[in-house]
């Protein structure tokens, strides 16, 4: 079952809804990048909260996702991580180094609004 | 397609990305039926889940041995993964955290011995590889 | 015979509850030296047994009833007709021929009644004592002219009813421990509460010493608590921790990243003097943790942080007390 990938103002939210195969995280990654080309969305928001274990696997195709949206001019921030993934996370020695993290889907976008906001404060000054 | 020799004892075998997902949904069943906590179940979970891959991705075919054990009253989970694959030339090398050949073996095993209370590999090029964990109900 | 499923799933946690699986059982088989043909011997006077049990029985509550401490437990006379009804299923069931899980369980489950009702294992223990010699005395008289096979039985019946007393002390056994258990997870509770400050704000105030096991229990209490209050914040106090071994540290450490997972930030707050320079010593790396030197700072930060402020409005204006 592929991941549903929905458009909110200018993010993509994608919401993991099953445990995911090493092929389907792949998939997943290529279908963001597809869309955040076809949408110029400036930010990827994934919604982790249903998975239960987090490998080094998830963790490096996550990585490999805020970087190559990054190219294309988009953050990711990933939401819902769960107190024993994380656990599990720092115990095997995981970091999502690139990707910023939100407790869940609303902080997420609050996040997100707030740099948009910040953004254009920054550019009407110039 | 699961070969059971008890409820206790099971062998998987290991040659895609879904026995992966598969290894690591039994093993966390196992841990339930032991007294691990939530958070223990993941970990272990979560270290089948990377020698698991480890197997796949370099020896193509292999298979995982899951046993509930015991030492005295204590209980525990045992957990082999095993290939007859080319081997580890250096397993120090590949012991060591951040160490990656062009698959990405990085995290894995030295991640892996992390999360476990007992950890064992044995690789001989050639022949294959022999991963053993275990991990003690408190 | 078959029991309904839930039935046959309740029971079997008893076994469960104290890790007595079949191999367990065999084991204690063996070292008894009880095996089938003590099995056998005592299935032999089964027939036997049907016949005196009454006598038996009421012999036994006569005795059992003739002392006060455990008069009282019999006090009710439908209570007392019950408990005579199960005790002769009890005493029939040494002598059916059959001792599997099913059997064990029955007798861990006897074991935990009369656990429950705080019979004193001094009673449980004479009872026992009681059966082996009533049945000692029947044994001897009615195998008369074949000695040997009285003393024989007798020794079976004697390995299985230590194998009994053996399941029963375990469940009195068990049950003191999960209490002492469930008090243990009481004072931890107690002594590391986490408490919510302001909204998306916890403070976990840290006191005593702390070993490796109650750190990460606090680490998942901890964890826990941010997600289920959606804390942004944590306040983390170990003013009240003397000393901080390298495992206690690394838990902090690996509690403080996993938070940082979650999207929520960990303060510490109230590092002596002594537990920074342990922390220096074994090289741990406080780089990405916020330290502050006391709880009121940890806790200005954490609103800072949220985006609180505290402006005081006029010092004093309502503590006017005894005013008229």
């Amino acid at each position: 079952m592929p991941v549903p990938i929905l458009k909110q103002e200018h993010f993509l939210i994608a919401s993991i809804q099953d445990e995911l195969s090493d092929e389907e995280l792949v998939l997943l990654r290529d279908q963001l990048v597809n869309k955040v080309r076809q949408h110029r969305s400036r930010a990827v928001l994934i919604d982790v909260t249903v998975l239960d274990i987090m490998d080094s696997f998830a963790a490096r195709t996550l990585r490999s996702i805020a970087h190559m949206t990054k190219l294309l001019g988009a953050d990711t921030v990933v939401v819902g991580i769960q107190p024993d993934v994380a656990l599990s996370m720092v115990q095997l020695g995981l970091t999502l180094e690139g990707i910023v993290v939100a407790m869940d889907l609303e902080d997420g976008l609050c996040l997100l609004r707030r740099r948009e906001g910040q953004r254009h404060a920054a550019a009407s000054q110039q | 397609m699961l070969q059971q020799a008890s409820n206790e004892d099971t062998v998987m075998p290991l040659r895609s990305d879904v026995d992966v997902l598969k290894a690591r949904k039994y093993g966390k069943e196992l841990a339930a039926a032991l007294h691990f906590s939530p958070s223990e179940r993941t970990i272990i979970a979560t270290a089948i889940s990377e020698i698991a891959r480890n197997t796949v991705l370099y020896a193509k075919s292999g298979s995982m041995h899951l046993k509930l054990i015991r030492n005295g009253i204590k209980r525990g989970l045992l957990i082999i993964a095993s290939d007859e694959g080319p081997g580890i030339a250096d397993l120090k090398l590949a012991m060591q955290d951040g160490y990656t050949t062009s698959r990405g073996l990085g995290i894995g095993l030295p991640g892996a011995k992390r999360l476990m209370d007992e950890f064992d590999i044995v690789s001989e090029v050639g022949k294959g590889t022999v991963i053993t964990m275990k991990k003690w109900e408190r | 015979m078959d029991a309904p499923a839930k039935h046959r799933k309740e029971r079997s946690s008893l076994l469960n509850a104290l890790n007595i699986d079949q191999e367990e059982i065999d084991n204690r088989k063996d070292f008894l030296q009880f095996h089938e043909d003590d099995a056998e011997r005592l299935k032999s006077i089964s027939g036997l047994a049907d016949q005196y049990a009454d006598e038996v029985i009421e012999e036994f509550y006569r005795h059992l009833l003739s002392f006060e401490e455990t008069r009282v437990f019999f006090n009710d006379p439908d209570t007392l007709a019950r408990v005579k009804n199960a005790q002769k299923n009890y005493f029939l069931r040494l002598t059916q021929g059959s001792y599997g899980a099913d059997y064990i369980e029955n007798r861990l489950r006897v074991g935990s009644v009369h656990e429950r009702i705080a019979l004193p294992v001094k009673a449980y223990l004479g009872m026992y004592n009681f059966y082996l010699r009533s049945v000692f005395n029947r044994l001897t008289e009615t195998y008369r002219d074949d000695p040997d096979r009285a003393l024989n039985t007798f020794i079976s019946l004697m390995k299985l009813t230590f194998l009994d007393i053996g399941l029963a002390i375990d469940t009195y056994i068990s049950s003191r421990e999960r209490t002492i258990g469930q008090q243990q997870d009481a004072i931890k509770e107690l002594s590391t509460p986490v408490l919510p400050f302001r909204e998306g704000i916890l403070l976990l105030p840290v006191i005593g010493m702390i070993d490796s096991f109650r750190a990460s229990q606090l680490t998942e209490q901890l964890l826990h608590s941010i997600r289920d209050t959606r804390a942004k914040v944590v306040v983390v106090d170990i003013t009240g921790v003397p000393y901080v071994d390298s495992r206690v540290a690394s838990h902090l450490v690996q509690t403080v990243e996993a938070a940082r997972l979650m999207g929520s930030k960990v303060i510490v707050s109230g590092v002596s003097p002594e537990i920074a320079l342990t922390m220096v010593t074994l090289g741990i790396d406080l780089g990405r943790i916020e330290t502050v030197g006391d709880m009121q700072s940890g806790l200005e930060r954490a609103e800072q942080l949220s985006g609180y402020k505290m402006v005081r409005v006029d010092p004093g204006r309502d503590l006017d007390f005894g005013a008229e």
